[in-house]
Formats: structure tokens, C-alpha cells, sequence
């Protein structure tokens, strides 16, 4: 077999591998679900036990039943599988964003860390004989970001990499946040 | 209406309320976005979330176009490009590579780092090694002017010499102030990149010969 082909196969066996973790919820809306059900046939004068005559007299209600578990489980495990974000995306880290801008009346931070500044979420930078910084929590990982001048104008990071997705004619920076626990 | 009926028919409600949350909207697209782009991005995320792409940049995209105010066909053309080029990403580096990897793979792929030389870096640089800051390296020298092969060899030659991402910082950072002060971008990359991947110094003084 080629390598690269093997290689991929060891990939794909190795991520099939992970252990798929369950969300802290789940075992309690099982719980919940089983207790109701073993309360509503408790109530009743025949109880667990009468399961089977049950499924013989009424398979389509059985049938139904089974289904709303088979739902409820699987969709517990796939709210439960890990997502790539998830997975790959640590705790925030403090960043310390900075511009020199001695002529600016406000110096902004927007980003994809805080929604681009929509719902007025942009980080006020503070300014000291024209440098401008503000500090901010960013979770791990790559992100994208531009410093917005006097409210209007969008500015690269002139200390940064370049970021190459300016799709909206508005230039960005690329900020790589590593996991200082690692 | 018996016991039974009535926790039927609870059952039934319950598996249908999960079913409408199951195809509800996501809270995370603007009320203010139109409607047929709304469906079309909605579209997008679940064709993303099928191949295993990751989706949390999608709505990056489309929060970016809103900030910018971008209308609507366009936000959703830019979504659609970056759809694909995270899907190509993904299978160019493989099911092991994580989101932020895929990510950075995806903006390099904008930049022009063909995906093959991207899943070549990622081959090469093994499982445990991050390859989010050389993808975003890569990306910047390449919009710096540095040509792509020369761009790649560059990243490639110092993750094989163990870089670690402070090196390759260290690096883009000197090939931007060359290429400021009227370096060639090629001859930037080059020789920066050759003195980079060069084993670091010890404290230890050379051994004197001539004793």
C-alpha cells in the first residue's frame, strides 16, 4: 500500500478510536425519562413485569416507544461528540492589543473573537501619548482582527501577520493564540 | 383516556419537539440578515457540518461581512468560497488535523498555497506538530510578495529543522522588516529561512585545537 495512503488509514483509525465522552446532562435525562416511565407503571396494577404482554398486544406503541428512545440516545451522543472546535480550541488567553495612533480620537479592537464588534462588542483600546492598548481574553487558536480608527477606519495590525481573507475590502491582521498550559 | 395512551402521546410530543429543535434556526444568524441568504449560509453550515468541516468559521465570515456591511449575496458568495476552501483543506491535511489547522490551512489557500503543498507540510511535519502558525506564516510572506514554492520550501525547511512557532515568528518578522527596508522577497525568504533552520549556539565555548 503507498504510504501516503497508509498513513491516512492510521489517521482515520486513530480518530476513530477516541473515546466518544458523553455530556453531563445525558445519564440524568435518561434517569429522568426511566424514573417516569417505572413511576407511570408502578401506578398501574401489572408493573415492569407485564413489558412483554404489553409489546405483544400493542407492537406499534412498542415500536414508537423503542424509536423515542433510540432518538433520545442518539441525539445525547451526538450532542455529546466532541466538535472540531470543541476539541481543538482551548481556554482564553490574555492578549494585549497595540497601536500606535498619536493623532487617533478612539482606536477599537474587532475581531472574530468578539463577532467583528456587532452588538457593540468591539474592545475600547485606552491611549497613552498615543499608543492605544486594551488587554483581552481570547480563546486559543487562530483568529482574525483589525483595529478600527476614530469609528470608521479599518486597520491592519502593523506588527502582525497578514491575514489573506479580506473579502469585505476591509484589511486584517492573524493572530495565533497558543494554550499556555501546553 | 388511559395511563398508557396519555404517556404515548407525551412520548410523541416529546419526540416531536425534539425534531423542531433539531431544524430550528441557529441563535447565531443575525435576525437582520434577508431571508434567502439566511437559508443559503443555513444551507452552507449543514453541508459543512456533514463533510466534518469545521463551521464556527462560517459565521466568522458572516459576522465580518455584517461589521463591514456587506449585503447579503455577497456575504453569502464569500461564506460559500470559504466553505470550500475549508472542505479542501480538510482533505488535504487529513482527519487528524484539528479545526485551527484547517482554518489556517484554508486562509493560506486564499492567499495561493495550492492545498497539496499544505497536506505535503502537514505529511512531512508528523501528527504532534501544530501547523497553525506555519500555515499562517506561509499565508503572510506569501502576501508579502514571496513567491509560493519558495514561501513553502521556507516553511518546510524549518519545520523539518523542529522549529518551534517562536522561531517561525521570528521569521516572519524578520522577512517583513527585509522586505520594508527594499529586500528582494525570494532572497528575504531564502536566506532568513537558511539561517533560521540553522542549529541554535551553545553557551559553551568552542573547543580550542591548538592546546
Amino acid at each position: 500500500m503507498p504510504e501516503f495512503g497508509r498513513t491516512t488509514l492510521e489517521m482515520i483509525v486513530q480518530d476513530l478510536q477516541r473515546p466518544v465522552i458523553l455530556d453531563e446532562s445525558f445519564e440524568r435525562r435518561v434517569m429522568v425519562r426511566v424514573r417516569r416511565l417505572y413511576a407511570e407503571k408502578k401506578k398501574g396494577t401489572r408493573g415492569w413485569t407485564a413489558v412483554g404482554a404489553t409489546i405483544a398486544h400493542r407492537p406499534a406503541w412498542a415500536a414508537l416507544l423503542a424509536a423515542g428512545i433510540v432518538a433520545i440516545t442518539t441525539a445525547g451522543v451526538l450532542k455529546a461528540r466532541p466538535q472540531h472546535e470543541a476539541v481543538t480550541s482551548g481556554g482564553p488567553e490574555p492578549v494585549k492589543f497595540v497601536l500606535v495612533a498619536p493623532g487617533a480620537k478612539s482606536v477599537a479592537v474587532v475581531g472574530d473573537f468578539n463577532n467583528w464588534g456587532l452588538n457593540e462588542s468591539a474592545l475600547v483600546a485606552t491611549s497613552n501619548q498615543g499608543v492605544w492598548s486594551v488587554t483581552a481574553s481570547v480563546p486559543v487558536g487562530v483568529h482574525r482582527y483589525a483595529f478600527v480608527v476614530n469609528g470608521k477606519n479599518w486597520i491592519a495590525d502593523p506588527t502582525a501577520p497578514r491575514s489573506s481573507g479580506d473579502d469585505f475590502g476591509m484589511p486584517s491582521s492573524a493572530l495565533v493564540v497558543e494554550d499556555s498550559t501546553k | 383516556m388511559t395511563m398508557r395512551t396519555t404517556r404515548n402521546l407525551i412520548l410523541i410530543a416529546g419526540f416531536a419537539s425534539m425534531s423542531v429543535r433539531a431544524t430550528a434556526q441557529d441563535p447565531r444568524l443575525p435576525a437582520r440578515l434577508d431571508a434567502p441568504s439566511i437559508a443559503a449560509i443555513n444551507a452552507l453550515v449543514d453541508s459543512a457540518k456533514a463533510q466534518g468541516i469545521p463551521i464556527a468559521p462560517l459565521y466568522d465570515k458572516m459576522n465580518e461581512g455584517m461589521a463591514a456591511g456587506a449585503d447579503g449575496p455577497l456575504i453569502v458568495a464569500k461564506v460559500r468560497g470559504l466553505s470550500m476552501d475549508l472542505a479542501s483543506a480538510h482533505r488535504a491535511l487529513g482527519a487528524l488535523a484539528t479545526a485551527d489547522e484547517i482554518k489556517a490551512a484554508a486562509y493560506a489557500m486564499h492567499a495561493g498555497i495550492p492545498a497539496v503543498e499544505l497536506g505535503k507540510l502537514k505529511k512531512q511535519s508528523g501528527l504532534r506538530r501544530s501547523l497553525t502558525l506555519p500555515f499562517t506564516v506561509l499565508a503572510d510572506i506569501v502576501s508579502r510578495g514571496v513567491p509560493v514554492t519558495t514561501a513553502a520550501n521556507a516553511i518546510r525547511s524549518l519545520v523539518g529543522a523542529g522549529a518551534k512557532d517562536k522561531d517561525i515568528n521570528d521569521f516572519q518578522r524578520n522577512v517583513k522588516v527585509d522586505i520594508e527596508q527594499g529586500a528582494p522577497p525570494a532572497a528575504a525568504a531564502e536566506t532568513r529561512a537558511k539561517s533560521a533552520a540553522k542549529p541554535e549556539k551553545t553557551d559553551k565555548p568552542e573547543q580550542q585545537n591548538d592546546l
